[in-house]
């Protein structure tokens, strides 16, 4: 049976007069309100030099603004029985809260305090570069396969700056951060003009209008910042690079191709989203099924598209489709490639069958919506959305796009994997 | 020029509306939970059987049936089982935690009667194919080496062996040489005797009428309902932890160091909950609280230290959790003991009071307000005791304490003399530094 069709998630949407765009997301079955403000800046348009500075600016937007001390901004978030959280991917910086309807003044009170006016302080800054440093060994230093794949693989499948730097960045870089540079970083991408604030959940959208006028609106209108497109031709050659890992206990492997324009080619960006799931999503997909299941020779294979999978929907230029697997080293990792091709060729040359398609359809449109479940997840969703490709609307609208995909498009998809050189990272464990 | 409008009042938060349980007994021990949240077009679906001790002592044999039980059934292989509950835009699979093993799934909702009867051939017909149990248990020594090989793991189980002692809880992940050794035939009596005696909880949260998803259930599971055998599953309660010297677990070259402090709290069931709880949050479970504002706003030791509460049948425990740069390892513990004695000696105040419990209601309202995190927190309710008239009762008491009880609370589960530390580190870096703060064991990895 066919997935239903759910409607009556509409997203209203206006501009106020410095050009902040405002959706409201009304949700008559929501009992909290989700408020998330999404500015165009990510780790692709930080400078040369300081890489990992959009992740630390990230933490200095909790740092206090004229009307709000250091912390206070969380204080009251939690006294209002909210939650908040701020996220940087390569495209957008996202801050957000949950909150009981009761909330929602608060909540847009606070985000506009920061976006007209934050205070950054000397002690403020080299304290959440310590902080960062710590996020850094956390997930990164003091694990292993830490950065894998998302600061290695791009750093061997692109060329440029904006795509191949390390988004957590180099400790050098943050410790030479200075407060000028956060307010220069402000000045220019932290405008209006450059953010979108979406209201999810118990909300009526003409209060939201009026509230955001109110909140927002005495905030001065600055240029929007001029995006820098960073699409980068495909490879001219396959590259491969092994990183030892003295803490990993076996090897792991990512494959990244160029993916389709997520934005300009949007069709055939979901034929790919369709081929990832056919081989990877389930003990039912081509891969899994093959390579865990029957030829045991990986422990783990996964996909996805993007830089981190969660941002599939909010990135620009074309992207990597990734290819993730761990396995024991028992075969070799040129083993495992000639499965995945193999299977892909099957793909390109005969399509998926029609159970196959009907099937992954299902699923993925199931999973699209569990992914929405939360408001929080909602709000911040669509208004990264929005920032990328001007819609916000295009997530309730991603499900019925994903049943026309056909087979022939998917064979598409997989032939233009094969048609590709790609980028192999390998880890490869312990010490030798 | 406009001026920004002043900061907007904060409203009382006040108890989320309880969401309609519809509970029933499905006979054989199985007992049932149904709530209609319509907001998107799925259901969540759990089915908990609560572990007896002998088992909890077999982890690796859990290990690899939470994986093999879903590797075929008398009437489908790995592939179509996978295939058929892929083609309901659905999810299934078993996970095994310190006390429960669970079935865990969701599915669009008008696909839940195929669905359950999928549930139903593997809770009665799963049959553990031989080649299928090699090639998984493989899988799963490969997957736990990587486990071991995490800082926080290897933190947690540290703990756990200073928390539990001699309690089943102790009980590790298991080796993966262990899980190696694992058979068909080994899981083939095994499967029976986690499913087919004593209490079960199932649990369905979503787009449906509770009373027909409910007998659907019924109908499907009747076959396995009528065979089982309802019963109890005790286990010896979770004691107060021996306290004694800091545990430093050698961890050669790590960049940072994983501190860990643990002690018991009371159970959700218990009527001191509420209040250790609202401590709980005062302490380092907000993201304003004492521990987080001093070791990582004020001195920028680590990224996210926190206090959590674990409930699990047994008993429920604190941990302190603060993984920290290798250099401020004793002078970060000093701040945590510091925070600790100070919440204990000090009091609260009457601001910290509120932020606490409104924090605690709308965080509460938060993890219940999705279909999984509902249904998630009614399963535990259910295996741990509680039971569903938490939801409600919960955020009531939380409405009424009075500092007093607080800090009455604060005082019997934060007092730094009761608990336990250990410390994930390298040692020719830290041990020095700990042994000048306090005594020091120092373990292998």
């Amino acid at each position: 049976m066919a997935p239903a069709r759910r409607t009556g998630q509409r997203v209203e949407r206006s501009t106020l007069p410095n050009g902040l765009t405002v959706l409201s997301v009304p949700d008559p079955t929501a009992t909290l309100v989700a408020v998330a403000v999404v500015y165009d800046v990510g780790f692709r348009t930080e400078p040369e030099g300081r890489t990992g500075f959009a992740h630390l600016f990230e933490h200095m937007m909790f740092q206090g603004s004229a009307n709000v001390g250091k912390v206070e901004h969380i204080k009251l978030v939690e006294s209002a029985g909210g939650l908040m959280n701020g996220t940087t991917f390569s495209e957008v910086t996202s801050y957000y809260e949950a909150l009981p309807p009761s909330g929602l003044e608060l909540a847009l009170f606070l985000e506009a305090d920061r976006m007209g006016s934050l205070a950054i302080t000397e002690e403020n800054l080299r304290n959440q570069v310590d902080v960062v440093k710590e996020e850094i060994r956390l997930n990164v230093l003091n694990r292993p396969y830490g950065g894998f794949p998302w600061i290695l693989l791009p750093a061997l499948a692109f060329d440029s700056y904006a795509n191949s730097h390390n988004g957590y960045g180099d400790f050098s870089h943050l410790e030479h951060a200075t407060v000028q540079d956060c307010n220069d970083f402000y000045h220019k991408y932290y405008s209006p003009s450059n953010a979108v604030l979406t209201v999810v959940g118990a909300v009526d959208p003409d209060q939201v209008t009026a509230l955001a006028q109110r909140y927002f609106g005495a905030i001065k209108q600055r240029r929007t910042p001029k995006r820098v497109p960073s699409g980068e031709p495909p490879l001219k050659a396959d590259r491969h690079r092994t990183v030892k890992d003295l803490m990993a206990p076996q090897p792991a492997v990512a494959v990244g191709y160029r993916s389709p324009d997520p934005v300009a080619d949007l069709d055939r960006y979901l034929a790919s989203c369709v081929l990832a799931s056919l081989l990877t999503d389930g003990d039912g997909s081509r891969l899994r099924s093959r390579l865990v299941h029957r030829d045991q020779l990986v422990t783990d294979i996964g996909c996805l598209i993007g830089t981190f999978g969660s941002d599939t929907f909010y990135v620009r230029d074309p992207t990597l489709f990734q290819v993730i697997f761990h396995h024991p080293g028992v075969a070799p990792t040129e083993a495992v490639l000639r499965v995945i091709d193999e299977e892909v060729d099957r793909l390109a040359l005969l399509g998926p069958t029609s159970e196959e398609l009907r099937r992954v359809i299902a699923t993925s449109t199931a999973d699209l919506w569990r992914s929405l479940g939360s408001v929080l997840e909602r709000a911040r969703v669509i208004g990264s959305i929005e920032v990328v490709h001007r819609s916000g609307e295009l997530l309730f609208e991603l499900a019925d796009r994903m049943q026309e995909v056909t087979g022939p498009d998917v064979a598409a998809a997989a032939a233009d994997l094969r048609g590709q050189h790609r980028a192999v990272l390998e880890i490869q464990p312990g010490g030798s | 020029m406009a001026q920004a409008p002043s900061r907007p009042a904060i409203a009382k938060v006040t108890a989320p509306k309880r969401p309609n349980v519809v509970e029933q007994d499905l006979g054989g021990g199985l007992h049932a939970l149904c709530v209609r949240q319509a907001a998107l077009p799925l259901v969540e679906f759990r089915l908990a059987v609560p572990l007896a001790v002998p088992q909890i002592k077999k982890p690796a044999s859990l290990a690899v049936l939470s994986e093999s039980v879903m590797a075929g059934t008398e009437h489908e292989s790995r592939l179509s089982l996978a295939q058929a509950v892929g083609g309901l835009g659905g999810h299934l699979g078993g996970y095994v935690d310190e006390d429960r093993f669970v079935l865990t799934g969701s599915v669009l909702a008008q696909n839940l009667a195929p669905f359950l009867d999928l549930v139903a051939d593997v809770v009665s017909a799963a049959n553990y194919p031989a080649a299928e149990v090699r090639a998984d248990r493989g899988r799963v020594a490969d997957e736990i080496s990587i486990t071991l090989s995490l800082p926080d793991v290897i933190a947690r189980q540290a703990l756990r062996r200073r928390l539990f002692g001699g309690h089943p809880y102790a009980t590790e992940i298991p080796s993966p040489a262990a899980v190696r050794q694992v058979s068909a035939s080994e899981l083939r009596l095994l499967h029976p005797v986690l499913f087919d005696e004593g209490p079960a909880h199932l649990v369905l949260v979503g787009d449906v009428q509770p009373a027909r998803a409910t007998a659907m259930a019924g109908k499907a599971l009747g076959r396995w309902i009528e065979g089982r055998t309802a019963g109890s599953r005790d286990l010896p309660p979770v004691r107060a932890p021996r306290t004694g010297p800091v545990e430093l677990v050698g961890r050669p070259s790590s960049v940072q160091s994983n501190i860990r402090l643990g002690g018991s709290l009371p159970s959700q069931s218990s009527g001191d909950w509420p209040a250790a709880s609202l401590a709980l949050g005062i302490f380092g479970g907000m993201f304003s609280s004492r521990l987080i504002l001093n070791l990582r706003e004020r001195n920028g030791y680590t990224y996210s230290p926190r206090s959590v509460a674990r409930h699990a049948r047994a008993g429920s425990t604190l941990a302190i959790v603060a993984d920290v740069a290798t250099a401020v390892v004793a002078p970060a513990l000093v701040e945590i003991r510091y925070e600790l004695g100070k919440l204990v000696t000090a009091g609260i105040t009457d601001e910290e009071l509120e932020l606490a419990r409104h924090h605690a209601i709308g965080r509460f309202s938060f993890e219940t307000a999705t279909q999984p995190g509902l249904a998630t927190a009614l399963l535990d309710l259910a295996v741990n005791g509680a039971g569903p008239g938490y939801l409600s009762s919960y955020p009531k008491s939380v409405i009424a304490l009075k500092k007093d009880d607080v800090q009455e609370a604060a005082k019997r589960y934060f007092a730094p003399s009761g608990l336990v530390t250990v410390v994930i580190g390298d040692p020719e870096v830290v041990a020095g530094s700990l042994s000048s703060l306090d005594d020091v064991v120092v373990r292998e990895l």
